[in-house]
């Protein structure tokens, strides 16, 4: 090892030493914006020979740039800009002269810069384990990234199937995926559009130079203040789906003469919206950040940022209440408190990040930079709580026509009258608010009728509090005209707290610390339903709670994690080759910080012990409190990457790559929020992926098709639901996904040559994602330690049987009891269309741009649970599963397919030649189409309460709508 | 430009001033005067808005026009009546329990936590017409026309829409918790002799000197999720003619009835109902395989070879116990729920063994002709032992 690394540093030495051989030819030009001729600053330029990477530069100020020192050749030069199109150019260099290549025109990419986390409205999934997080396809500088990123994000389009937990999202070279859910993090800097624009991004399995990433894509975003566009800029945004008013302003000096670089962003989003009501933002955001170059060597960079700030959430019905209520977008999140307005469930945020940078450049040859970041603050998640009170929510579904009255006998709900009452107040909803809305007004009336005081609904904030340190370290070095060696390493320490707080007593005087959900099993035994033993022990009574106080669950999630990549690239006149590799190790656990009556453990001394012996307490194998088992997993990877350059304008490249990545901390713990209890049986996720890729790009004209095919094995999951049978909440964890993606990508971008300025522009998703193993689920009830099923198999998860039928169309046996398979039908990963086109035009000319697309989206599937693809769940009570329970039990529901129409124009002025004013306006779903499902989940419960008990039923699964027409207009202007 | 910016500000300045957009933007604050006001209590003359003629029907004339089998009232009928239950003990559920001076009625809002919402002695006014007025085994109840269903064996079902409830039950002046009615041995053999319109049933009531009789009982099913009605004697398990089982609690939890299925106080219980009977519960289906119908049988799927006793443990669910108490010659049982919340309390160890009496306050019902409890409060309350 240790001559590994002299070995090592002795290159990067002799590389110091290699300087450029005196040629006296070269490159240079000027960047231009394709309308207007603006110039633009900060396009990065990168020379090529065939496949190797000559030399690499970014314009100045007024878009010039000037490559020196080229020996004789054909070049090509790739020009990549925030907000343009890549654009490629062929350079010949001939007689040591220096080619002067003028204008180099680009095309701006118009609307792509508005889109962020808030393209996407927050879906509230309540407890019910699903989880909603879009992927956000960035990358103007990838024609299909580009145009799929902004017409496919309405209905929640994952780029090949994967889930967004895949996509790493780096910010200054630290990847920034949530280490508790792998969620994306693009929440941190919602509102921070012109301090985050800078961005590099790589698509599939490619190795990019800053991180090794894993299979679906990479974007850095740089966030330093140098990075930012400079001079003063602000702009009024409304749109109708989202908020009303956004207003923003940055400030950036660029890098001055002193070497210093500063940069201001701030952002507020103001209001509600013309189609979902309750869901409103009262958010903000901020960005400090210092740039200083010390010797062009040696830059060190500072950020400060977060975006704090409230956001009402939106929830989920079932079809039946969007029908009766007229209205796919009803949302039964809110209700009227003394007339106004008021969302029960808001999402509170304050969660600053900072990181500080440096840069180490001391030669063409190499690079190297190493980050500290450190994320913390508060997230916080309002929700109604209540205890022996009514279920506050209007669309429970005792409240629906549908639990009086059903057409099948067997379901034993035959009033009518009952009904017909239910169903006036739906479908008269205006009239009856108190109860088609949250009854803000009652809750405070039953609250306020306790003699005692004590609360029996109040508003509870569950809290996820990160405390996210990153260390990460890469180089890049150029060691010699044919190797280029990139790596790094990344070290994470996390810990996230997880609790819940009174927000709002809602009138009481205080709630109280129990489990209201152990009390009707463990009323004789007070000590079992407390939800803080320890206070009970000492006080003799459960904790009487105040707003701000902890309560009900609290534990720390702990992430530790380190891993070392390196990666070589490898040029042969037009053959380039990286080979990569990633070494890694994650560690977690949970540490529970309160003890819950349910689950003691053992007491930790022997005071403790004689205490509870006293009390009667029984200790517990499972324990609420301290400190669980480490679950421990190695981590590696490998990738490689073929690289084909034809003449310049065309290139040939795949990628493959093998992961071993371990599991997520939600993914493995049973029921954290009340214990420390593991699945059993988890091992990492393998992760195989390929794709092979054709692009064009020159001329004006920009081609990307890929084919990929990906299999991801060995995924787990836990889902929560709340059974009203058991009175509690259920856990499924389920272990041994296994799934596997293919499909093509084909994204273009073509001049039509008929009408000048006039572009044709298109993408194509066509994918298969399908399940294809038979998973195993264990369902626990979080107030019994007791397993209610252990490591069953889901033998319908990945597939239902479709049976046979004879000419009279009677199923046919088959023989051993049962009944003749025609074909198996598949079932497929869920929450995003598995084939998405668009085709639009496409019009640019002086600093007109018009845009208009038609896109189609079809076979997108609901996501499905566990339960209902369980023997036990077609088997019904009767354990009799016949084909038409199996089928109705376990079939995936595919939605509809859907055409959108979308329509964007915008213009921009240069006034005095020194400041700009623009607008644009995007239209979306012209067509007002209302029928577009984007997502929901399948409720995990059956009805069992039949007259025959022969059979269950399912529950209504809850869905979530598109937004019928809407707009955004941005209106900007630059200093 | 700066035209262009002038514009732009009164554009923002119009938008921000009209009253729908500015609502959206403001906080809901949650404290002085954005609080909800208090409820509206109805007075009377209120109700008249609601088509109140002005005049009361009683309580027991309501009762008087029930015929026989579930009767919708009609002719514009309002009752008014005082609260007397309350379910914050949970043996009370889903039921509403009013009384004037004529009488008391079971009003069955199918709700749960009606306490939050109707205090002890509040004055509660309902609008009869469009409820149904049956019985249960003889006790009067007011409620919504019964299901439609096959299985459906009530003559009257829950009020349970809300809209129904706003629409019918009215909420007035909250007064103090009246006192309950202390009673006779002959008053109760009055009422019993009255039957359905008997004074006594639904009044809350305070019975004197009751000595306790050394029996309960009690019906379980083995799994609770099968089909347990009389056509399906093999789900079904009396605990009844052999004094208390050694049930010294006014019921049984989950917990507690596992423990006492598990201690094997039950294994000389019978299954089956009726003249049907099986033998002991410490046999299995497969043991009765002969005598059970196939359909049902089957039912059982894999737990035949379960013992019945293990299947009550694997689907135990809380279950109510009836104690019988004795005044004079008169059986006075008290049923006690098993979601109560002091169903695993024990009866005073004075009133098991025979050395003292006690008075008892609670709902009085009838049920098959005789005379049945309903605690309210918890017994340490409600059962007086001296």
């Amino acid at each position: 090892m240790k001559r590994m690394l002299l070995a090592a540093l002795a290159a990067i030495a002799l590389s110091f030493s290699l300087s450029a051989q005196d040629y006296t030819g070269g490159v240079k030009g000027t960047v231009v914006n394709r309308n207007g001729r603006q110039p633009i600053e900060k396009a990065r330029l990168v020379l090529s020979k065939g496949a190797e990477q000559v030399a690499e530069t970014e314009t100045l100020e007024d878009g010039s740039f000037s490559i020196p020192g080229l020996p004789d050749g054909m070049y090509t030069l790739t020009i990549v800009a925030p907000d343009f199109l890549d654009n490629q150019v062929q350079v010949t260099v001939n007689d040591g002269y220096v080619k002067n290549m003028f204008n180099l025109g680009m095309t701006a990419v118009n609307r792509i810069t508005e889109i962020d986390d808030d393209s996407f409205g927050a879906f509230d999934m309540e407890d019910s384990g699903y989880n909603d997080n879009p992927t956000i396809l960035f990358g103007s500088n990838d024609v299909f990234n580009n145009i799929a990123g902004y017409n496919f994000s309405a209905v929640r389009f994952r780029a090949r199937g994967y889930a967004s937990e895949s996509q790493d999202v780096y910010l200054a070279g630290v990847r920034l995926n949530d280490a508790v859910t792998g969620y994306s993090p693009f929440s941190l800097w919602s509102g921070l559009n012109e301090a985050m624009r800078s961005k590099e991004t790589v698509s599939g399995a490619e190795v990019s130079d800053f991180g090794f990433g894993g299979y679906n894509g990479l974007t850095n975003i740089f966030g330093n203040a140098a990075s930012v566009r400079k001079g003063l800029r602000g702009s009024v945004l409304t749109n109708s789906t989202l908020y009303r008013l956004r207003l923003m302003g940055s400030y950036a000096t660029g890098l001055m003469d002193n070497g210093w670089a500063f940069a201001v962003n701030v952002s507020a989003r103001l209001g509600g919206n013309d189609w979902i009501d309750g869901v409103y933002y009262r958010s903000f955001a901020y960005y400090l950040a210092a740039d200083k170059v010390f010797n062009n060597a040696h830059k060190l960079s500072f950020a400060f940022f977060a975006a704090p700030g409230e956001r009402g959430a939106q929830n989920a019905s079932t079809q039946e209440v969007y029908d009766l209520v007229g209205d796919n977008m009803y949302n039964s999140n809110w209700g009227y408190q003394n007339g106004r307005v008021r969302n029960a469930r808001v999402r509170k945020t304050h969660e600053p990040v900072t990181f500080l940078k440096y840069d180490y450049t001391p030669s063409d040859k190499f690079e190297a930079s190493a980050t500290l970041l450190y994320r913390f603050g508060k997230n916080g998640y309002t929700a109604l709580d209540w205890y022996d009170a009514q279920d506050p929510r209007p669309d429970y579904y005792r409240n629906l026509p549908s639990y009086f009255k059903d057409d099948n006998p067997d379901m034993n709900r035959m009033n009518r009258i009952k009904a017909g009452w239910a169903r006036e107040v739906w479908t008269h909803a205006a009239q009856y608010p108190s109860l088609t809305h949250v009854d803000w007004d009652r809750l405070y009336n039953v609250n306020r009728n306790q003699a005692d005081g004590r609360a029996k609904y109040i508003q509870e904030e569950r809290h996820v509090d990160q405390h996210d340190f990153n260390l990460a370290a890469s180089f890049k070095w150029r060691a010699a005209d044919f190797v280029t060696v990139t790596g790094g390493v990344n070290g994470r320490i996390n810990s996230t707290e997880n609790y819940k707080l009174v927000a709002d007593l809602l009138g009481g005087e205080y709630f109280l610390d129990v489990d209201n959900f152990a009390e009707r099993d463990f009323a004789s035994q007070p000590w079992k339903v407390q939800n803080d033993l320890n206070y009970y022990l000492a006080h003799g009574e459960a904790r009487k709670l105040h707003v701000g106080d902890k309560y009900g669950y609290d534990y720390l999630a702990q992430v530790r994690s380190l891993g070392f990549w390196v990666n070589g690239k490898f040029v042969l006149g037009n053959l380039s080759a990286s080979l990569g590799a990633r070494l890694g190790n994650e560690t977690f656990w949970r540490h529970g910080l309160m003890r819950k009556g349910l689950f003691p453990g053992y007491p930790s001394n022997a005071e403790m012990a004689r205490q509870w012996e006293q009390a009667g307490i029984v200790p517990s194998d499972e324990s609420s409190s301290w400190v669980s088992k480490k679950a421990n997993f190695p981590t590696y990877a490998v990738k490689l990457n073929l690289n084909y350059v034809i003449g310049g304008s065309q290139r040939v490249y795949a990628n493959v790559g093998y992961f071993n990545d371990a599991p997520k901390f939600n993914q493995v713990f049973l029921s954290p929020r009340t214990r420390n209890t593991m699945m059993q049986g988890v091992k990492p996720v393998k992760t195989f992926s390929s794709d092979v890729n054709w692009q064009y790009s020159g001329g004006g004209i920009n081609v990307r098709a890929t084919a990929f095919y990906t299999t991801i094995r060995n995924q787990s999951k836990v889902m929560s639901a709340y059974d009203d049978l058991q009175n509690a909440f259920s856990n499924f964890a389920i272990t041994g996904i296994d799934q596997r993606n293919m499909g093509i990508e084909l994204g273009f971008k073509v001049p039509t040559y008929i009408v000048e300025n006039l572009s044709v522009q298109g993408v194509l998703s066509l994918g298969e994602y399908v399940y294809t193993s038979t998973p195993r689920m264990t369902q626990t009830v979080d107030n019994s330690a007791e397993i209610v099923s252990e490591n069953v198999l889901v033998p319908y998860w990945k597939h239902t049987p479709v049976f046979a039928k004879d000419a009279s169309g009677n199923y046919i046996p088959d023989g051993e009891g049962f009944y003749q398979v025609e074909r198996w039908q598949k079932h497929y990963v869920p929450s995003t269309p598995q084939i998405a086109a668009s085709l639009g035009l496409s019009y640019n000319y002086n600093y007109w741009f018009i845009d208009a697309d038609v896109e189609y989206f079809g076979r997108s599937f609901l996501d499905m649970n566990p339960l209902y693809r369980t023997d036990y769940a077609v088997g019904g009570p009767d354990y009799v599963d016949a084909p038409d329970e199996v089928l109705y039990m376990t079939s995936q529901e595919m939605f509809d397919p859907a055409w959108l129409v979308n329509f964007s124009v915008g213009k921009s002025w240069y006034i005095k030649r020194k400041y700009q004013l623009g607008f644009s306006l995007n239209a979306k779903n012209v067509l007002n189409n209302k029928n577009i499902k984007t997502g929901g989940y399948e409720q995990t419960r059956l009805v069992d309460n039949t007259v025959s008990r022969e059979r269950f039923y399912r529950f209504d699964p809850k869905y979530f709508y598109n937004a019928g027409f809407n707009y955004m207009l941005n209106i900007y202007f630059r200093f | 430009m700066k035209k262009i910016l002038t514009l732009l500000c009164v554009a923002l300045t119009a938008l921000s001033s009209c009253r729908s957009l500015r609502e959206e933007w403001e906080p809901v604050f949650t404290f002085g005067e954005n609080l909800p006001a208090a409820e509206k209590l109805y007075t009377e003359d209120d109700l008249r808005e609601f088509g109140f003629g002005g005049k009361f029907t009683t309580i027991h004339d309501l009762k008087a026009m029930y015929k026989g089998g579930g009767i919708e009232v009609g002719g514009n009928v309002w009752i008014r009546g005082q609260v007397i239950s309350s379910d914050v003990t949970g043996n009370i559920y889903r039921e509403l329990y009013i009384q004037d001076e004529t009488g008391g009625i079971d009003v069955k809002i199918g709700k749960s936590s009606l306490y939050s919402e109707f205090s002890l002695g509040q004055w509660v006014y309902v609008y009869c017409d469009g409820l149904t007025l049956g019985a249960y085994n003889g006790m009067p109840q007011l409620g919504m026309e019964a299901d439609g269903t096959s299985t459906n064996e009530y003559e009257t079902s829950y009020i349970d829409v809300q809209a129904i409830i706003d629409q019918h039950v009215y909420r007035g002046a909250k007064a103090e918790a009246l006192k309950p009615l202390v009673v006779s041995e002959n008053d109760i053999k009055a009422a019993i002799s009255a039957g359905y319109t008997g004074e006594l049933w639904g009044k809350l009531v305070t019975v004197p000197g009751l000595q306790y009789g050394n029996e309960i009982f009690a019906l379980v099913y083995p799994n609770p999720n099968l089909p347990h009605k009389s056509t399906n004697p093999e789900n079904r398990v009396f605990l009844s003619d052999k004094g208390t089982w050694g049930i010294d609690t006014w019921a049984m939890s989950k917990n507690l009835y596992m423990t006492y299925v598990m201690n094997g106080m039950f294994d000389e219980a019978e299954v089956g109902s009726g003249a049907t009977r099986f033998g002991t519960i410490t046999n299995r289906p497969q043991d009765f395989k002969d005598k059970i119908a196939a359909k049902a049988y089957d039912s059982f799927g894999s737990d035949v070879r379960l013992s019945y006793k293990e299947i009550m443990v694997k689907y135990a669910t809380a279950n109510y116990v009836s104690h019988y108490f004795r005044i004079g010659k008169t059986d006075v049982q008290v049923r006690t729920s098993g979601y109560a919340r002091f169903s695993d309390t024990p009866l005073d160890s004075r009133l098991l063994d025979g050395s003292a009496k006690c008075d008892i306050t609670g709902i009085l019902s009838i049920y098959n002709g005789a005379a049945q409890f309903s605690l309210v409060d918890e017994p340490s309350v409600s059962v007086k032992v001296y």
